[in-house]
């Protein structure tokens, strides 16, 4: 960057960033502060809080009775299918940056295949179908055995890179001390990989934590709603109470924000690996 | 080497193998079950009238004659295509976002910013949906409320006369000049595409009439084929489509890459000169003169500003006049009570989808231009401030040009997404895309036949085309990224 910044280039910088964040923050500051009020209040008033004496707490034990099943649902089909998808992702990487044996690049290249192939929007259709056959309609085992199947690819593409640069003489001497496939993942590649597999584990895991269409088309049992379709049915009933869903929303955010505020530097680095993945 | 220890060998290499064909087992088998079968899934049954477990009879190519005569269907693209032209736009405050962002003089300052950036991405997709949709719920929403107070409300209420009233009074003008002069404001447009995609050939030598003869050779094949009477029949058609898609193949390899999009830009023409297909040679034309007066006189370098400049100009004034002209043509009626209801008009569903998430930051484009924006040295920039680069000029000389790749790359990411997304679409509008399905794009019209409808097959074949555009789009967008770096 430019070293000699003016006075006012940098408030016109920062009042710019500022602004933008602005917007992105007040549908965040709404949902806080209308998960407090009841219709009446948000109509006359939808900007800031009210007196703390009529706030309406009632919104909150509503919505934690509604959204704690959905929370727990997303938790189960979220972490699941991301250590899965992590097995999966280890397993092959390591095989495949390892060892050189016939069909090694095929089965890479059809790992890379899938990402240019757009994926669950042209087979949706004989997809449900498949798994209308295998009898996974309405179980939440259905979405996390398709968490590995986006999931697997970036994964798949930065760890091998990642594990072809360990240097061979670490996995030689754990072999001649004994170590077996699975020794050698867990004892070598873990440790040295953990920043970029933690990356690789949030991306899965965001993925699955937002994944809409899959839930919609297969949950039908309400307790077995994710976080997004619970969310999606709570909106589509007929009369809004607004404060109470605006607090199931809240509800509904806290438990990602609660792991960000541990792991922001893996957040921000995962979220633009992820980017740079598209 | 005993023959003992060499079995052992070859059965030692052996258990290697079978060992790591096991470890690449559950990949390989979650790719094949669940990605690679129901894709061979889909070009089968989009042959089949087909509802599960019920119906499962072939029918040919009916499907796709069907899709190709749906007008819903066409529709839905041509809402992608605006919301694509309206991504172009949106593009941009990103883009300034992340430089004043990298910019930034104080380190601390700019890690605190680049946090907050990254906290809409950890909140549940869902539940800015939900949000935005309640911004635009016509009682409660903030929209209302802003509009009301601001008085904007009344300027809208104002343009709702005062728009229709400018369009009726430009009529005259498209009757009287552009659509016999240029076939309508699209074939003005074209001709400014035509101009500015010839300003980026860097040869003048004898090689361009030849390639000129290609480029009209795609153009003559759908008139053709149309003067033959082949456009009407359903074979005929697919004959017509099989050589055009062999031309443009034929073409884009002859053209190398800095003349890419010709096939597709010439595509392009056909659809806007549809119903006037000899328009499209002759445009063509137009814009060879056009190129062919300003090289006579200039080279490359002080040529290509002046025909990006004539082209830019024709595009400008043809947009304006089509966004003046062609939009807001009849009133919509729905401002003077002050609760206009965005998502439940049919008028105004288009521009509530365009407004949707103002100021259209989209969290992980700033990420991708950061990333882009970091590698770039410290002398350049010093190397430009010794040249006397304002800090507003960088911006167009230094970080524009240095992260492209970057904003490409976030360019295919946004069009493939606007072309597959459809769960705004669901969750907003419901499965018919609003009232009038003004708001139906293609992935929803697919899910729409199969899962309300119960036409499976036919959602097959729809899902088909997009696929077969999707696949085409990102051919040539790998061409692009590539050439770049």
């Amino acid at each position: 960057m430019p070293k000699k910044a003016s006075k006012l280039g940098e408030v016109v910088k920062v009042g710019y960033v500022a602004f933008v964040l602005f917007f992105a923050f007040v549908p965040l500051f709404i949902m806080l502060v209308v998960s407090f009020k009841s219709n009446e209040q948000y109509m006359a008033n939808p900007w800031f809080f009210d007196n703390p004496a009529t706030w309406k707490w009632e919104n909150w034990s509503i919505a934690w009775d509604t959204v704690s099943g959905y929370i727990s649902n997303s938790i189960f089909v979220s972490v699941t299918g991301t250590c899965i998808t992590l097995c999966i992702v280890l397993m092959s990487s390591y095989a495949i940056a390892r060892y050189n044996f016939p069909g090694k690049n095929l089965i890479f290249y059809m790992v890379m295949a899938t990402m240019f192939l757009p994926g669950t929007v042209a087979a949706l259709v004989t997809l449900f179908d498949l798994l209308m056959r295998l009898n996974l309609v309405n179980s939440l085992w259905a979405l996390v055995v398709m968490a590995p199947v986006a999931g697997q690819v970036a994964g798949v593409f930065i760890l091998r890179n990642f594990i072809e640069d360990i240097p061979k003489e670490l996995f030689e001497s754990a072999q001649i001390d004994g170590a077996g496939h699975f020794q050698q993942i867990r004892h070598i590649i873990l440790p040295l990989s953990a920043s970029i597999i933690s990356v690789v584990c949030i991306m899965d895991f965001l993925h699955s934590w937002n994944n809409v269409i899959l839930p919609l088309l297969l949950l039908r049992d309400n307790d077995l709603l994710t976080i997004p379709v619970g969310l999606f049915r709570l909106d589509g009933e007929y009369v809004k109470q607004y404060g109470q869903l605006m607090a199931g929303y809240t509800i509904a955010s806290v438990p990602l924000l609660v792991i960000f505020l541990f792991s922001m530097r893996f957040f921000v680095k995962g979220l633009s690996a992820g980017a740079v993945k598209g | 080497m005993t023959e003992k220890t060499r079995n052992n060998q070859v059965w030692h290499r052996f258990k290697l193998r079978l060992m790591l064909y096991l470890l690449c087992l559950p990949t390989i088998g979650s790719l094949l079950v669940f990605s690679y079968y129901p894709k061979a899934d889909v070009v089968l049954m989009s042959f089949f009238r087909w509802i599960p477990g019920q119906v499962l009879e072939f029918n040919g190519t009916s499907n796709y004659q069907e899709a190709f005569a749906d007008p819903l269907f066409w529709n839905s693209f041509k809402l992608v295509g605006v919301l694509l032209l309206a991504n172009l736009v949106k593009l941009w405050p990103g883009i300034l976002a992340a430089i004043a962002l990298h910019r930034i003089a104080s380190n601390k300052l700019r890690y605190f910013f680049q946090v907050c950036f990254v906290v809409p991405m950890v909140i549940p997709m869902m539940v800015w949906l939900l949000i935005w949709k309640s911004f635009y719920d016509p009682d409660f929403g903030l929209l209302n409320r802003v509009l009301n107070g601001s008085g904007a409300m009344d300027i809208l209420q104002a343009l709702d006369t005062a728009m229709p009233a400018l369009s009726n009074a430009l009529q005259p003008a498209f009757n009287g000049f552009f659509n016999p002069v240029f076939g309508g404001l699209g074939g003005l447009i074209l001709l400014g595409v035509y101009i500015f995609a010839l300003g980026n050939r860097k040869e003048h030598d004898q090689s361009r009439w030849a390639d000129y003869g290609a480029i009209f050779s795609l153009a003559l094949v759908v008139p053709v084929m149309s003067l033959l009477g082949l456009m009407s029949t359903a074979s005929g058609l697919g004959i017509t489509l099989l050589i055009a898609v062999g031309v443009m193949f034929w073409l884009s390899r002859r053209l190398g890459n800095s003349w890419i999009a010709w096939p597709f830009v010439v595509l392009a023409g056909v659809v806007v000169f549809w119903n006037e297909l000899w328009r499209l040679p002759l445009t063509l034309v137009v814009a060879i003169g056009v190129f062919e007066l300003v090289r006579a006189k200039r080279d490359f370098y002080t040529g290509k500003p002046v025909l990006m400049m004539i082209a830019l100009s024709i595009i400008t004034v043809g947009a304006a006049l089509v966004l003046l002209g062609k939009v807001w043509t009849d009133p919509i009626g729905q401002f003077e009570t002050g609760t206009p209801a965005w998502l439940g008009n049919p008028d105004l569903i288009v521009p509530s989808l365009i407004f949707w998430g103002f100021p259209w930051v989209g969290t992980v484009g700033v990420l991708i231009y950061l990333s882009g924006l970091q590698n770039i040295p410290q002398d350049v920039y010093e190397a430009a401030e010794l040249d006397g680069v304002s800090p507003l000029g960088m911006i167009w000389h230094i970080e524009l040009p240095l992260i492209m790749t970057q904003v490409r790359i976030n360019l295919i990411f946004m069009t493939i997404s606007t072309l597959t997304a459809y769960e705004t679409f669901l969750i907003l509008l419901g499965p018919d895309g609003g009232p009038d399905n003004r708001g139906m794009v293609p992935g929803l019209y697919m899910f729409r036949s199969a899962f309300t409808e119960g036409r499976f097959g036919y959602a097959c074949s729809l899902g088909m085309v997009l696929f077969v555009i999707i696949i085409l789009l990102t051919i040539v967008y790998q061409k692009y990224v590539r050439v770049d770096k």
